[in-house]
């Protein structure tokens, strides 16, 4: 909006306060990267990130037990049911793929890497 | 507003019609400013057709656009991160990498990963770099009617591309090239991913117990703390300044529509990154396995260009180069490039400073 070529515009109060802003905008990104990369701020992000998990936890576990009782009760799948299905297709579409691959050659495909002891 | 013809001209004292045209334009640079922070920028344009579907990774190959004595017969792969969507690789029409590609001859497929749902919490990189992406090459080699192919891995795609490359030489790789690539954790204290990471209270195995997979907002509130003010103001300010200059704003408004479709990280593979890699940093210490199997970078035999971002903050430089004594390749380069984590692809000098050097190295070595 504002160019500093420009004479001031007395209508423009965005544009008054630019120089200023750009003055204080640069000591207070060095001064804020500075912080955010120190050990002190590493060590709150941990401890923080580690509290609220902590407090979390407990009350979406206890929310996803009633749920998932609820559910039963309704005779609806939970979302682990809806996981496993979801897991599940995936593997047959795996399978899938590699008899499209078979068919692409037209003859056995090279191995798609689907190791022993792959989850899936 | 002040940059117009009009403002210097302005006496001490605006007339009434110097206010009421103020007003009106003031209203018109709030609407823009509303749009670009709200609506989606048309992006990801070029023409593309659909080829290969594995749970949410799909393969694009993108409509030929050079004429068929100009086009190139290896085929290239772009494998972009699993924490944000593609398209930032063709961002939006006349400033898109995938365009310039294809109007060098180059014959582009990209693999999109999609969006894990809860199912896919399990996914690790074994499964992205081992399962998921040689099947999408596979499909890649029998549709180009090609053995050899390249490959281009940006950010945690370059990550995934090295696991491949250094697991899977015989495989047909020929040229790779690596933008950005998070590889080497030796220095804990370069960059502030790897200073918050390593430190022993942050623990990603009660984050994804918590939530399974990690959310897409706080990854990306993660990266805005990188540079807080920045992000949080300066980019803000910077577009208020530029509102009035259509081309600029439209680029502004193109990236934060990339920016803000933020999507989640698989829970597995965000511990691996954490544990493994930044942590442990067991890729150079030769001590990572996938699927039981060691990865030994010696193996990875393609020919390299690695390309680092100067002012990285997300992964700094030294992250990148610290692979080249380690890998195998015969024909190798480090390429540094002035400019950001994206900025170097997809800011405004990327059609001058970073695409020509990577069509020309690639030109140069395939057919």
């Amino acid at each position: 909006m504002s160019s500093p070529e420009a004479r001031p515009n007395p209508l423009d109060p965005l544009g008054l306060m630019k120089g200023l802003r750009d003055a204080g905008l640069e000591q207070w990104s060095k001064a804020m990267t500075d912080f955010v990369h120190s050990e002190a701020y590493a060590r709150a992000n941990g401890e923080f990130l580690e509290a609220w998990v902590g407090a979390a936890a407990p009350v979406r576990e206890a929310m996803q037990a009633a749920i998932v009782r609820a559910l039963a009760e309704w005779n609806l799948p939970s979302r682990d049911d809806v996981t496993r299905l979801a897991e599940r297709l995936t593997r047959i579409e795996m399978r899938l793929d590699d008899l499209d691959a078979k068919l692409d050659a037209g003859s056995a495909p090279r191995t798609p890497a689907h190791k022993p002891g792959a989850k899936r | 507003m002040t940059s117009s013809a009009k403002a210097p001209a302005l006496a001490a004292w605006p007339t009434p019609v110097d206010v009421l045209e103020h007003a009106v334009r003031t209203k018109g640079a709030f609407s823009t400013f509303h749009r670009l922070l709200t609506a989606d920028a048309p992006i990801a344009r070029t023409p593309k057709r659909l080829v290969w579907t594995l749970n949410k990774a799909r393969l694009f190959r993108y409509a030929p656009c050079a004429p068929p004595e100009k086009r190139r017969k290896t085929p290239l792969l772009l494998v972009f991160a699993i924490m944000n969507r593609p398209y930032v690789l063709d961002l939006r029409p006349g400033h898109s990498f995938v365009e310039y590609m294809l109007r060098h001859g180059h014959d582009v497929y990209l693999l999109d990963w999609g969006v894990p749902g809860p199912e896919d919490k399990d996914l690790a990189f074994d499964d992205y770099a081992l399962d998921y992406l040689p099947r999408a090459i596979r499909k890649l080699q029998r549709i180009a009617g090609a053995s050899e192919f390249n490959m281009l891995g940006w950010c945690l795609g370059a990550l995934i591309s090295t696991l491949y490359a250094a697991m899977r030489p015989e495989e047909g790789l020929k040229n790779l090239i690596l933008l950005t690539a998070p590889l080497d954790f030796s220095d804990k204290s370069a960059g502030g991913f790897a200073r918050w990471t390593s430190h022993p209270a942050f623990d990603p195995d009660k984050l994804t117990a918590l939530f399974g997979n990690v959310p897409g907002e706080m990854i990306d509130a993660g990266a805005k703390m990188l540079k807080p003010v920045e992000n949080f103001v300066g980019a803000y300010a910077n577009l208020w300044d530029n509102i009035e200059d259509e081309r600029r704003t439209e680029a502004w408004h193109a990236m934060n529509t990339w920016v803000r479709n933020v999507i989640p990280m698989s829970g597995a593979a965000y511990k691996q990154l954490i544990n493994d890699f930044y942590k442990q940093n067991k890729l150079i210490e030769g001590t990572l396995t996938l699927y039981g199997e060691p990865v030994k970078l010696e193996n990875l035999r393609a020919n390299l260009f690695n390309v680092v971002a100067e002012t990285d903050h997300i992964t700094p430089p030294c992250q990148s180069a610290g692979i080249m004594d380690k890998v195998g390749s015969s024909d190798k380069e480090l390429f540094r490039v002035r400019g950001g984590h994206i900025g170097i692809m997809a800011g405004r000098d990327a059609e001058k400073n970073t695409w020509p050097h990577l069509e020309q190295w690639l030109a140069a070595r395939s057919d």
